[in-house]
C-alpha cells in the first residue's frame, strides 16, 4: 500500500509541487519502488520539456530519472542477494 | 532430501504481480505517446489539474497568512486601496488623455478593449515547471507564432514563444539557463548579455569599472526600452577584473496568471531561421 502511494505522490507533485520536492519525494519513493524516479523523470518532461527552446538539448529529468532508477536496482539487488545468502 | 523451492525473483514483477512502478511507467508512456502525437488534446485534458494545482496553492496561502498579524495585514491592506485609487485616476487620466490626441490626430480611438497583443492565461509556471517554461492557454488559433514575446504586467519582458499549438504555446523565460538576452543596465545604459540562471534569476558580467550599484534596472530592447529586471546582487571577486550581476525579474514567476504575448520584431527572424530549414 505504502509503495502506491508513495508512487501516486511522486506523480501528482510533479503538477502540484515545486520540482525540488518532486525530486526529493521521487529519491524516497526509489528505496521501495526503483522505477518511481524514472518514471517522474518522463512525467515532468512530457509535461515541460521543449526541444525547441535550445536551452537544454536532452530531456534531463529523464537522464537523471533512469540514473537514480539503475542505481536503486544495482542497491536493491545487492541488498537481496545478501539477504538470500544469509 | 528435501529440496528448497526458491520463487524467482524480479526487479520489475513482483510476487503480487506487477509492481506499481511498472504500472505507472505504463501510464506515463501512454501519456507520453498521447503528449507527442495530439500535445492539443493532451493539454485541453491536463489544464484544468493544472488550474486546480494553482487554486489549491492560493487557497493554502490563505490560510497560511490568515496567522499572521492582522493589525499589519489591515494596514497593508489600507495602504494598497489608497495607492489602487490613485492610480485609477491616474489611468482614467491617462485613457482620457489618449483619447483626446487621438481625435486630435485622427488616428482610431485606442478603447479600452483593444489590446496591443494577445492576452494568454498561464496553465503551468515555475517553480513546477522545471525547465523555467510557461504553458500558455493560446496557441495558433488565437494567432500566437514562434518567436513572439510575452510580456507580465507592466509590459516587463520575460520570455519568447519556443513551442506553439493549437490552442497552447510554451514560453521559454529569459531565466531559462543558457537562454542569452542581449540588454543594458543603468543610468549610463551599459550594453550587456543577460543569461539565464534558472530558477527565474539571471546573471550577468561586466566590468568592474562600470560602476553598477545594487537596485540599478536592466533593460531588454522591445517597443523602447523595457525593464526586464534589477540588480539584488553583485558577486564581487578580487582577483576578476569583472563583476558577476545577479539580476533578479521585476514579475513575480511563481505567482503569474496570464501575459500579454506580442511580436516585437526582434527574435522572429531568428525563430524563422530555426524553423524553416531551407534557409
Amino acid at each position: 500500500m505504502i509503495r502506491g502511494l508513495l508512487t501516486l505522490l511522486t506523480l501528482s507533485s510533479v503538477v502540484f509541487f515545486p520540482w525540488q520536492g518532486t525530486v526529493i519525494l521521487a529519491i524516497a519513493a526509489s528505496f521501495v519502488e526503483p522505477l518511481v524516479p524514472l518514471v517522474a523523470g518522463i512525467f515532468a518532461d512530457t509535461l515541460y520539456y521543449t526541444p525547441q527552446a535550445q536551452t537544454y538539448a536532452l530531456p534531463i529529468f529523464s537522464l537523471y530519472g533512469a540514473a537514480c532508477a539503475a542505481i536503486a536496482f544495482v542497491v536493491r539487488s545487492q541488498v537481496m542477494t545478501s539477504i538470500m545468502k544469509k | 532430501m528435501k529440496r528448497t523451492f526458491l520463487a524467482k525473483r524480479n526487479l520489475l514483477l513482483s510476487s503480487a504481480g506487477i509492481s506499481w512502478g511498472f504500472f505507472a511507467l505504463s501510464g506515463v508512456m501512454f501519456v507520453l505517446l498521447v503528449r507527442l502525437f495530439a500535445p492539443n488534446i493532451f493539454w485541453f485534458i491536463l489544464a484544468p489539474v493544472f488550474h486546480g494545482a494553482d487554486t489549491l496553492a492560493a487557497q493554502t496561502h490563505i490560510v497560511f497568512s490568515s496567522f499572521s498579524d492582522a493589525a499589519a495585514l489591515t494596514l497593508q491592506n489600507e495602504q494598497l486601496m489608497n495607492e489602487n485609487a490613485v492610480l485609477s485616476n491616474e489611468n482614467q487620466a491617462l485613457i482620457a488623455k489618449t483619447n483626446t490626441l487621438s481625435a486630435l490626430f485622427s488616428s482610431p480611438a485606442i478603447g479600452s478593449n483593444k489590446t496591443s497583443g494577445i492576452l494568454a492565461g498561464v496553465v503551468a509556471h515555475p517553480p513546477e515547471s522545471p525547465y523555467d517554461t510557461l504553458v500558455l492557454a493560446a496557441g495558433t488559433n488565437a494567432g500566437i507564432i514562434l518567436g513572439m514575446e510575452a510580456f507580465g504586467m507592466g509590459g516587463v519582458p520575460l520570455g519568447v514563444i519556443s513551442s506553439v499549438f493549437d490552442d497552447f504555446s510554451y514560453v521559454t523565460l529569459f531565466s531559462a539557463p543558457n537562454m542569452v538576452t542581449h540588454g543594458w543596465v543603468g543610468h549610463a545604459n551599459v550594453p550587456l548579455a543577460i543569461v539565464g540562471s534558472g530558477a527565474g534569476v539571471m546573471s550577468a558580467s561586466l566590468s568592474r569599472s562600470a560602476n553598477i550599484m545594487v537596485g540599478d534596472m536592466v533593460f531588454a530592447p522591445g517597443p523602447g526600452a523595457l525593464p526586464i529586471g534589477s540588480i539584488t546582487r553583485i558577486d564581487n571577486d578580487p582577483t576578476a577584473p569583472e563583476v558577476l550581476l545577479r539580476v533578479t525579474p521585476m514579475v513575480n514567476l511563481f505567482s503569474i496568471t496570464w501575459v500579454v504575448v506580442r511580436d516585437t520584431g526582434i527574435r522572429l527572424p531568428n525563430a524563422f531561421l530555426i524553423a524553416t530549414s531551407t534557409l
